[in-house]
């Protein structure tokens, strides 16, 4: 195995970085997604279910094209609202952070969707009918009750968010140190002649990191059961 | 209704599978990124001039086209923009090496915002964010480290990088605003860049010269129409695109 730099070594820890950051920023705002599609009704529910679910089908290139135009120097809401707070997302690590988090969004809601179908519709009327008030009952029911499909969704979408590649490359770049992930430099090492070992190595890393994930979501699943 | 389906999912297949007719007069070219306008001008003429030929060009990072082609790509006219490359794919028994020549030259600037105070390398420092072409694989980001090398700010720059896959994406960083400027070739800012402009020209004793060396590959030298137009890559003709385009050619 060939010698990692300093460089390879902040790719790693970057990657989990954003990650990590990405999936623990969306959860919040996927489970506020994922109650309202489940336990409301309201006119334009299947447009935000839509839009929920783009990133699963679009080319992740054109997510980033869109956040690019949108939030760069010359976007509506790069030069309206970020310039004069002093804000620069594009070509920093907090791009990648958005980017990520736009992609894996759609796994995260599915999965906490799915948790939430599965609750028995008994216990969430029975906590009404005792007195509690709607949000009382979210934390007290449907939270604890939809865990299973919280923490399965948050992996899923830490796990998607390791391998994200075409819209952190379009609005974080590929700066060594700062912005470039595992997948980034496997993509500069397997462009340059020289660069197979490393790029092998780095993959190696990848799937040392993913088998750890998906373990970790198979014990926990487990867990849960037994807990059940 | 079922064999319907069957029979057009067979049929697409067919289609997709027969969609790429190879007629005989095929040219491959992997060219570096900055020569796309001259090779399209050049091919598109002899195309005119010979009909039944046809192209397909490949432009990049000098090193990944170089790579591609040691992976099996087809390539029949290889042009590097830096020598290096170039005898990576002669150590491997790729290129042709009775047909190496050098094709062109080229001069390295810095291309950014205009207005920028930025007027010598030493300045470079002092800016938040430069592109430059990946050393790994694009020549224009070899000689720009060079020249950090040469002015000793490699450390100060270390974190301030962006690395762009080729020479014309890390010009489109600087014309899009998104980064303070870029290093890129004279002739990339003069043809393709809208926004961003030449701040100065990076003094020749700060890296080596930019050559654009160029060969046949070894299965390019056994198709007569590619060798034919490599003659035309040497020709007068050539150098008269060449400096229309704002290349050295001497």
């Amino acid at each position: 195995m060939p010698e990692f730099t300093s460089a390879e070594y902040t790719a790693i820890l970057l990657s989990l970085k954003v990650s990590i950051v990405a999936t623990l920023l969306s959860l919040p705002f996927g489970f506020s997604a994922a109650y309202v599609m489940t336990y409301r009704k309201f006119r334009g529910k299947f447009v935000l279910d839509l839009i929920v679910n783009l990133p699963l089908t679009l080319p992740p290139v054109v997510i980033g094209y869109i956040l690019l135009v949108v939030l760069g120097q010359n976007g509506v809401i790069g030069k309206q609202i970020l310039q004069p707070l002093g804000i620069k997302l594009i070509f920093t690590w907090k791009a990648a952070v958005i980017a990520t988090a736009v992609v894996g969004f759609p796994l995260l809601v599915r999965s906490i969707r799915i948790g939430m179908e599965t609750i028995d519709q008994g216990l969430v009327q029975a906590s009404r009918t005792l007195g509690a008030g709607w949000f009382d009952t979210v934390m007290t029911v449907i939270l604890p009750l939809s865990l299973r499909g919280v923490i399965a969704g948050s992996a899923l979408m830490f796990a998607r968010g390791l391998g994200e590649f075409g819209a952190t490359i379009i609005v974080a770049g590929n700066i060594p140190g700062v912005t470039q992930t595992i997948p980034l430099a496997i993509y500069e090492y397997a462009s340059s002649p020289d660069g197979d070992r490393m790029a092998l190595a780095l993959c190696v890393v990848s799937v040392v990191i993913s088998v750890v994930v998906l373990l970790f979501h198979e014990y926990l699943s487990r867990r849960m059961i037994r807990v059940d | 209704m079922k064999q319907a389906v069957v029979m057009s999912l067979a049929a697409l297949t067919v289609i997709l599978c027969c969609s790429s007719p190879l007629f005989a007069g095929e040219i491959n070219l992997a060219v570096a990124a900055s020569l796309k306008e001259v090779l399209n001008e050049l091919s598109d003429n002899y195309a005119k001039t010979h009909p039944g030929v046809g192209f397909r060009k490949n432009y990049g990072g000098s090193g990944a086209l170089a790579k591609q082609i040691e992976n099996g790509a087809p390539a029949d006219i290889f042009i590097s923009a830096n020598t290096e490359w170039l005898d990576y794919l002669k150590a491997r028994k790729q290129a042709d090496e009775k047909s190496i020549a050098t094709f062109t030259y080229n001069v390295l600037v810095f291309a950014g915002k205009p207005g920028l105070k930025a007027t010598g390398v030493q300045d470079v420092v002092k800016l938040d964010r430069i592109a430059i072409g990946s050393p790994k694989s694009v020549p224009a980001g070899e000689y720009a480290m060079e020249a950090f090398k040469k002015a000793g700010i490699s450390k100060q720059l270390e974190k301030k990088l962006v690395m762009a896959k080729d020479v014309r994406e890390c010009l489109m960083y600087a014309d899009r605003g998104e980064v303070d400027g870029a290093f890129v070739y004279k002739t990339d800012a003069q043809q393709a860049a809208r926004n961003a402009k030449i701040l100065f020209v990076v003094p020749q004793e700060y890296y080596p010269r930019v050559t654009y060396p160029m060969a046949l590959t070894v299965n390019g030298a056994k198709n007569a129409e590619a060798a034919a137009f490599y003659n035309v890559l040497k020709s007068v003709e050539a150098q008269a695109v060449l400096k229309k385009h704002g290349f050295i050619v001497k």
